[in-house]
């Protein structure tokens, strides 16, 4: 029991610190809910319920980095067993005769569970702390080019993680010493103090009244230390432990093919704190600059200036160092100014990798989403995406070439593909724009006309009419554009008489599956991996050869992890007879090939140092003796055949889609070879 | 300064080209309109002195097929006026300038920024035509300008790689060859809010002229000459760079 | 008989190249051939040899559109000849239209071929990006614009001592002043002396083709050049830009990658001694004038053809 003039002392201190801290929580409030409308208010108990069991499991944490995971898990664990610590030891400091030590029952467990804790929370400190100052890994560091706030430059994060470090294991460190005091006082150990009692006779030739002082000094430094750390919890990254669980709980509960619609359409986007969402700001805040983000990101991987947790930390650090004028003037400073430079802004291909992985729910994705609308909206970005988007806008396709042109592909084909225009079909097939404008997709499309054929599928195209969807015309920031597209699209599909759609695109399959619900348009839409898997097991397509090679499958991210696709195209590949060997980076850890969101239409940044698409074949090869990288989308397909070249691997490892499987492992006899027609008669 | 852009929508060489039954005329079935790529750096580089000088600037169309999105967009960029020219059907350069010279003799200008050509001004660019209607001087191959009160410094491309300094009293027109920035995309959403919310003026159209005094009698594409010998194969380039001694 | 006037062009005290076509072309057309000189150019008549006179409407000797303009309206509106040869230049172009105008004379622009017919002339002026040849028709007078490269300059390119008359003209109002002539900026390479060129155009994907482009010259020991867009987008720098506002190139083997030839391109580079083209498009005009073509994807080629290097 603490003396009485200690007892007043610490309701002093923690009535002090205590108001100090409401000032902090209330402004990060007020910070929060200054942002934009965004409504997460629906189920809120069945929200938190979830939020709370999967931080209770770590669900979140483990996504990545099992290791670090542990030793989180150590941490996370003890210091929230210590909430029940830090009441019994006030209940101990101010109640006469409430004392757990040498107990049984409830409260020897409770010593037992404390004494255990105490030991794995200092385990895990000291790991991270390690881990920081000591082995510096290299994930926690930024490519040179990336915007930081001064103050994360100054070494901010370092001194914050000092500190939180340092206050843990003096809080948790000072605690258990406590227990240590008492025991020694005592005379003899607990066996529901394992630790503890292990320590005691270290101290038990020191005389009553130094352990006396003892067991007052690590009192205070436990409990008096951690009421002076509420009022820092506002300012450092260590809140995370309280907003990670509600920013879970709030997290989008819409599909994460659906991008958020406009807000305010005469001016979309967002280029500020004040006109990002609610809980974008929120984002901040659950942060815990971990780098998980940045680590999966292509862009920064590539050497990009993009660093999803930069951006988020940038946006931490603006606000504490802003202060009150963040509820003021300094919303309104562009975010281009202070979190992400705006060659960031178009490095992001919209992979979702980042959102996947973050352990707090964060989605940095989408900021940088809502500064393109705000960028496109003020006409502002590269000169060879604006070339694209009016060609996408005049011809309805992002290569320039005449709509006319678009089924110009199947003229090579010995026999007519039925137009689903002109007479029924059960499939129609959206080609999408790189199936049927790129020479090396078209050749890809042809051949699964060819399978489709031979199968005897009663399928058609769109021959004038289809234009591109419009999935990375909405990501690059050209809503207006994306609606019109949609619009157009959906009127010609309104002309066609068919049953089902597939599509060889996922993006397009992202677009026409979940983006035009809110035109009213609901499809019934398979990517082509889905039907060519169907009609396989049915039997419908007839597999005579099995292909007796090893080949690694690259998941497209709008198939895999946007969709959930991720079993049918390996399907098709076994049952081609090919042994499927996983990349290290597979299934929803995919990493990207660089080509979406819009990326494919613009240049690579001069400070790129490896194509992601370079880093994806590198990984293939590192498989060892694979021959195949099969891919599932026409992007893909270009993508890896020129990286493939670039990175001087032609010799090692050759690009197929899973097409090419299916057409050879049918075997067909009469081979129905790809004509060369004479052009000049054809058209 | 009232910067004037006239638009003019010209067949986008996209698309296949195809002569009618006349033979004298493109078969317009398969044509596809888009802004003259010259207007657009003329709509551009107006849209640069506004926003770097100060301007009013004004884009000015006849009527037809496409013009109205072509006349908002303009608005959406930054114009500040739209004015459709109706009821008019020029057929080539001469009427083309006539009628815009009798619309911007009512509306009035400090300068007139064209693009310095088409891909079907057969009878001479639309520029000096103009010029010489509206009675003010014009350069053509502009690109770069500067305005100071009433005298704009301009640089005028010769071919190789030569230029020249201008200075000229405005009104003037110029023929603008590329504008100082890659004009810019406008975005689908600012267009159709500006649709919303904007007019478009409306003119009639004057007095068109006797035109160019000159007649289209034929037009095909150029007669294919000896035409390439095509290569199949990189080894077969390689031959071929190695037959005329590039390797 | 009838009679030419050729309005002849000049740069730094030196008469273009297409002074010279014109004079060799309006030589061709027969009847009696008058060349038009501005500035103190008289004093070089005897390099138009081609021409039967020389008329020096005086002037300034840096070319002022104005002042050019208004001295050929006035010698024409007096001296009425049947037919007028223009550059279709950045100089012609200030002047053809403005004077075809103000004196009711047609012009055409972009001509490749004239002939002469009952009463006037055929002219064939290439449109549409190269992609069509339109015929005209006019009656004389007229005044035609002759494109640069249409018609073969060493016909013209005689010295003699045609006659000399000095004609006293109109000069205009000096709403136009001529300030500076800026030479091009000095370059890394000098294209017109490169042996091998390899030119990109805009059917090239991206900026990163450009190494790809790089890369083959390299191996070829050949320079790289550009088409104009590209040069606008800022890929090459200006002194690598081949076509009527850039340089003009005759290389021993000229590699066209993704170029369509516009016009304004193969103005640039159609003597060169070998031209082999690669572009998907398989109706691109580029293939009318190359020696060699290609449809295939050219970053494939490239690559092909690297690994076959």
């Amino acid at each position: 029991m603490l003396s009485s003039v200690e007892q007043i002392a610490f309701i002093l201190l923690t009535v002090i610190c205590m108001a100090l801290a409401y000032r902090g929580f209330s402004r990060i409030f007020k910070i929060v809910k200054s942002g934009a409308e965004d409504d997460r208010s629906d189920r809120l108990f069945g929200r938190f319920a979830k939020a709370l069991i999967e931080v209770g499991i770590q669900k979140p944490v483990f996504k990545s980095r099992p290791i670090v995971s542990v030793f989180h898990a150590f941490i996370f664990f003890g210091f929230s067993f210590y909430l029940l610590v830090n009441v019994n030891d006030i209940l101990e400091a101010y109640v006469d005769g409430w004392h757990t030590i040498g107990s049984t029952g409830i409260a020897g467990a409770f010593n037992m569970f404390s004494d255990l804790f105490s030991v794995f929370v200092l385990v895990g400190m000291l790991f991270f702390l390690l881990r920081r100052f000591i082995s510096k890994p290299k994930v926690l560091e930024y490519n040179p080019n990336v915007l930081l706030h001064p103050d994360v430059s100054a070494g901010g994060i370092k001194k914050d993680s000092l500190i939180v470090g340092v206050f843990i294991l003096v809080h948790v460190g000072s605690r258990w010493m406590g227990t240590v005091f008492q025991l020694a006082a005592s005379g003899h150990g607990d066996p529901m103090l394992p630790t503890a009692s292990m320590a005691a006779p270290l101290f038990a030739s020191m005389s009553a009244d130094s352990l006396n002082l003892a067991i007052h000094v690590s009192w205070w430094l436990a409990m008096g230390l951690i009421v002076l750390f509420i009022p820092y919890f506002p300012r450092s990254k260590h809140i995370h432990l309280m907003i990670a669980p509600v920013n879970l709980a709030l997290g989008r509960n819409t599909h994460k093919g659906i991008m958020d619609d406009v807000i305010d359409s005469s001016s979309p986007g967002a280029d500020n704190l004040s006109s990002l969402r609610w809980t974008q700001v929120l984002d901040a805040y659950a942060c815990i600059m971990c780098n998980r983000c940045q680590e999966v990101c292509p862009a920064h991987t590539s050497g990009t200036p993009l660093s999803p947790s930069a951006l988020e930390i940038n946006k931490r650090y603006f606000i504490n160092e802003k202060g009150d004028s963040v509820l003021n003037e300094a919303a309104g400073d562009s975010l281009l100014d202070y979190a992400l430079s705006l060659d960031a802004v178009w490095s992001c291909t919209t992979c979702y990798a980042c959102v996947e992985v973050c352990p707090v729910g964060n989605e940095p994705m989408m900021d940088i989403l809502e500064l393109r609308r705000n960028k496109i909206f003020d006409g502002k970005m590269p000169d060879e995406l604006g070339e694209v988007l009016r060609s996408l806008d005049e011809q309805g396709n992002s290569f320039g070439e005449s709509a006319r042109k678009r089924s110009r592909w199947t003229k090579k084909l010995d026999f007519e593909i039925k137009d689903a225009k002109i007479e029924p079909v059960k499939y129609l097939w959206y080609v999408g724009d790189f199936a049927s404008y790129n020479q090396g997709c078209q050749e890809i499309s042809r051949k699964l006309a060819i399978i489709l054929n031979e199968a005897g599928i009663d399928f058609g195209i769109i021959k004038k009419g289809e234009k591109s969807a419009g999935n990375d015309v909405r990501r690059v920031g050209e809503e207006g554009l994306f609606e019109a597209l949609a619009e157009e699209n959906i009127e010609t599909l309104a002309e066609c008489d068919y049953e089902e759609i597939f599509t060889t695109d996922p993006h397009t399959y992202n677009a026409l599956q979940n983006e035009y619900a809110k035109f009213g348009a609901e499809y019934k839409i398979k990517h082509y991996s889905t039907l060519l898997l169907e009609l396989l097991e049915s039997g419908t397509i007839k597999l005579k050869k099995k292909i007796n090679e090893r080949a690694t499958y690259h998941d497209p991210c709008y198939l895999g992890r946007y969709n959930g696709n991720f079993d049918d195209p390996r399907k098709v590949i076994e049952q081609c007879g090919l042994e499927l060997i996983e990349m290290p980076r597979n299934r929803e850890n995919s990493f990207c090939c660089g080509a979406g969101g819009g990326r494919i239409w613009m240049n690579d940044h001069d400070d790129m140092t490896q194509r992601p698409s370079e880093n994806r074949i590198e990984e293939a090869i590192s498989l060892g003796d694979i021959k195949y990288f099969t891919v599932a989308c026409p992007k893909d397909l270009t993508m890896y055949t020129d990286a493939v070249k670039t990175s001087g691997n032609e010799e090692n490892i050759e690009v197929k889609d899973i097409v090419d499987f299916v057409l050879e492992a049918m075997d067909l006899r009469e081979a129905p070879t790809i004509e060369t027609v004479d052009l000049e008669n054809s058209v | 300064m009232k910067v004037i852009v006239p638009l003019k929508l010209v067949p986008d060489l996209v698309e296949d080209l195809e002569v009618d039954g006349s033979g004298k005329a493109l078969d317009k079935e398969d044509l596809k309109f888009k802004l003259n790529e010259f207007d657009d750096h003329a709509l551009e580089e107006a849209i640069q002195l506004k926003e770097n000088n100060g301007a009013e600037v004004v884009a000015i169309a006849i009527d037809g097929e496409g013009v109205d999105k072509l006349l908002f967009t303009a608005l959406a960029k930054g114009a500040d006026k739209s004015i459709k020219i109706t009821g008019a059907d020029p057929k080539d350069s001469h009427q083309l300038a006539k009628i815009f010279a009798e619309a911007l003799k009512n509306e009035g200008f400090d300068l007139v920024l064209t693009g310095v050509q088409s891909v079907d001004d057969r009878d001479g660019q639309l520029g000096p035509i103009l010029a010489t209607y509206l009675e003010v001087p014009v350069v053509s191959v502009v690109s770069g300008l500067a305005v100071s009160g009433n005298v704009i410094t301009l640089h005028k491309e010769y071919s190789g790689g030569f230029m020249a300094e201008y200075e000229v009293d405005s009104p003037a027109v110029l023929g603008i060859q590329a504008a100082r920035q890659t004009p810019r995309y406008t975005p689908v959403s600012k267009i159709r809010q500006i649709q919303e919310t904007a007019t478009i003026e409306s003119v009639d159209a004057g007095d068109a002229g006797v035109g160019s005094g000159s007649e289209v009698s034929k037009m095909a594409p150029p007669a294919k000459g000896k035409g390439a010998k095509m290569l199949g194969s990189a080894e077969e380039l390689l031959a071929v760079l190695k037959e005329v001694g590039a390797l | 008989m009838s009679e030419t006037f050729v309005v002849t062009e000049h740069l730094n005290g030196e008469f273009q190249d297409i002074t010279f076509e014109m004079l060799g072309k309006a030589k061709s057309l027969g009847g009696n051939v008058t060349a038009v000189v501005f500035g103190s150019m008289k004093d070089k008549a005897s390099e138009l040899g081609a021409a039967d006179a020389v008329i020096s409407v005086g002037g300034s000797d840096d070319y002022n559109p104005e002042e050019y303009a208004a001295a050929l309206k006035s010698l024409l509106n007096e001296k009425n000849p049947d037919l007028v040869l223009v550059g279709s230049t950045s100089m012609g172009m200030d002047i053809a239209t403005p004077v075809g105008t103000a004196l009711d004379i047609p012009v055409i622009a972009y001509c490749q071929a004239i002939e002469a017919s009952d009463g006037g002339y055929t002219c064939t002026s290439q449109l549409y990006g190269g992609k069509m040849d339109v015929e005209s028709k006019v009656s004389s007078p007229a005044i035609v614009m002759v494109s640069s490269g249409a018609f073969d300059g060493e016909s013209g390119r005689v010295s003699g001592s045609p006659s000399v008359e000095d004609f006293s003209a109109e000069y205009g109002a000096g709403k136009v002043r001529f300030k500076a002539l800026l030479s091009p900026e000095a370059a890394d390479v000098d294209i017109t002396q490169s042996n091998i060129l390899v030119a990109i155009g805009r059917g090239i994907g991206s900026k990163d083709d450009v190494e790809v482009a790089e890369e083959l010259a390299k191996a070829l020991k050949a320079d790289v050049a550009g088409t104009r867009p590209l040069i606008d987008a800022g890929w090459l720098p200006k002194s690598r830009q081949v076509g009527k506002s850039g340089l003009k190139v005759k290389p021993k083997v000229y590699i066209a990658l993704g170029i369509s030839g516009a016009p304004e391109h193969i103005e640039g580079m159609k003597d060169s001694s070998t031209i082999i083209a690669i572009n998907t498009d398989k109706n691109a005009p580029i293939f009318d004038i190359a020696h060699y073509g290609m449809t295939e994807d050219l970053f494939d080629v490239v690559e092909d053809l690297m690994d076959e290097l």
